[in-house]
């Protein structure tokens, strides 16, 4: 058991409207192996109720519970606590979202940046008979890097290009596009150019790498991008 | 895979690439023979002049000039967009560049062309 102090963002839209919200310290004994979303159950479980937060699976596959932990955007769930390194920690809601209570902000603007791109696969040659649509090995190797991610916003929340322009697609619907349009058995390029091909899209991109750095599955985002300039690129000339 | 439209800013994305890559190669260039790099010295009006007033420099100080006012004014246009969201102001700025860019090109290009040793 150690002693940890908690400084975590607090907005409470009832109370709170028209201000930058606050910060409330909590400060807590924190058991050995506790990640940051352990430390938030404690706190609301036990010490104050009213703290609100996403959460979901605890395993880091469902992307509930982004946040910005000591000013660096990760699950809160895969966050260790002692891994921080200080006994003061910050927790603060996604930046580049409006925040709705505390740590919750509104993801509505992330997920209608993922429909443009139309995040699923689009056929129109029917498959074989009774047969699933067969990729080689080579082929679903492209895939890899891209298929993983868990949409917790932590890759465009840390994007300045999206802080300054909201309109900006972001690491995370352009590596699912990328995601598809590298995928052997998708046709749906056509559909899908229009939002990607924009001034508000895969050019906008300044390759800064910060979401590289916030994903909490690794997985590169910017790379996608280029790989996408890339056969835009090829395609024209 | 068809690329049927124009782009949002592919070319504008591919000249910065294509700039930046000519910029670095002339500014050695340009660093090895005038400025004597790495030795130094001999940047006097009689070393220089005579260069100048070929043809072959002429030709690549134009080229410098160009890339150089393409990339930096793009450069520029990139952080307006970003940072001013009105449609109406970003059309002025877009229109004041050109301009811009167009005096300057035109002041590089009355001093490059007619030099005379």
């Amino acid at each position: 058991m150690a002693e940890y102090i908690f400084r975590i963002f607090r907005y409470d839209p009832e109370k709170d409207e028209g201000t930058k919200g606050r910060v409330q310290e909590y400060k807590i004994e924190v058991e050995k192996g506790w990640t940051v979303l352990d430390a938030l159950n404690y706190i609301k479980w036990h010490v104050d109720g009213s703290l609100s937060y996403r959460r979901a699976c605890r395993h880091g596959i469902c992307g509930s519970c982004g946040m910005t932990i000591n000013g660096k955007n990760t699950i809160a769930c895969e966050q260790q606590v002692a891994d921080l390194g200080t006994q003061v920690i910050t927790v603060e809601p996604l930046r580049g979202f409006r925040v709705i209570k505390d740590l919750i902000v509104d993801m509505e603007p992330f997920y209608d940046k993922l429909y443009a791109i139309k995040p699923y696969l689009i056929t129109y040659t029917p498959p074989p008979t009774d047969k699933e649509r067969l990729q080689s090995p080579e082929d679903r190797k492209l895939l890899d890097g891209k298929y993983e991610c868990i949409l917790c916003a932590c890759c465009t929340s840390s994007c300045p290009t999206y802080w300054a322009d909201k309109e900006f697609l972001g690491p995370n619907a352009l590596m699912k596009a990328a995601r598809f349009v590298l995928d052997s058995r998708d046709e749906g390029w056509e559909e899908r150019v229009n939002a990607i091909d924009d001034k508000h899209g895969v050019w906008r991109c300044h390759t800064i790498f910060n979401c590289v750095e916030a994903c909490p599955k690794e997985l590169n985002a910017t790379r996608a991008i280029v790989e996408l300039r890339r056969l835009m690129l090829k395609g024209r000339l | 895979m068809k690329f049927p439209r124009t782009s949002g800013g592919f070319y504008a994305w591919l000249f910065q690439r294509l700039t930046g890559i000519l910029l670095v190669i002339l500014l050695i260039i340009h660093f090895a023979i005038t400025h004597n790099f790495p030795k130094g010295g001999g940047v006097t009006y009689a070393a220089v002049a005579p260069r100048l007033a070929t043809a072959t420099w002429k030709v690549f100080d134009l080229t410098f000039l160009v890339c150089a006012l393409f990339h930096g004014l793009n450069g520029v246009w990139m952080v307006v967009q970003d940072y001013v969201h009105s449609e109406t102001a970003q059309t002025w700025i877009f229109y004041a560049l050109c301009t811009l860019g167009l005096i300057l090109l035109v002041l590089g290009a009355i001093t490059v062309i007619p030099f005379k040793a």
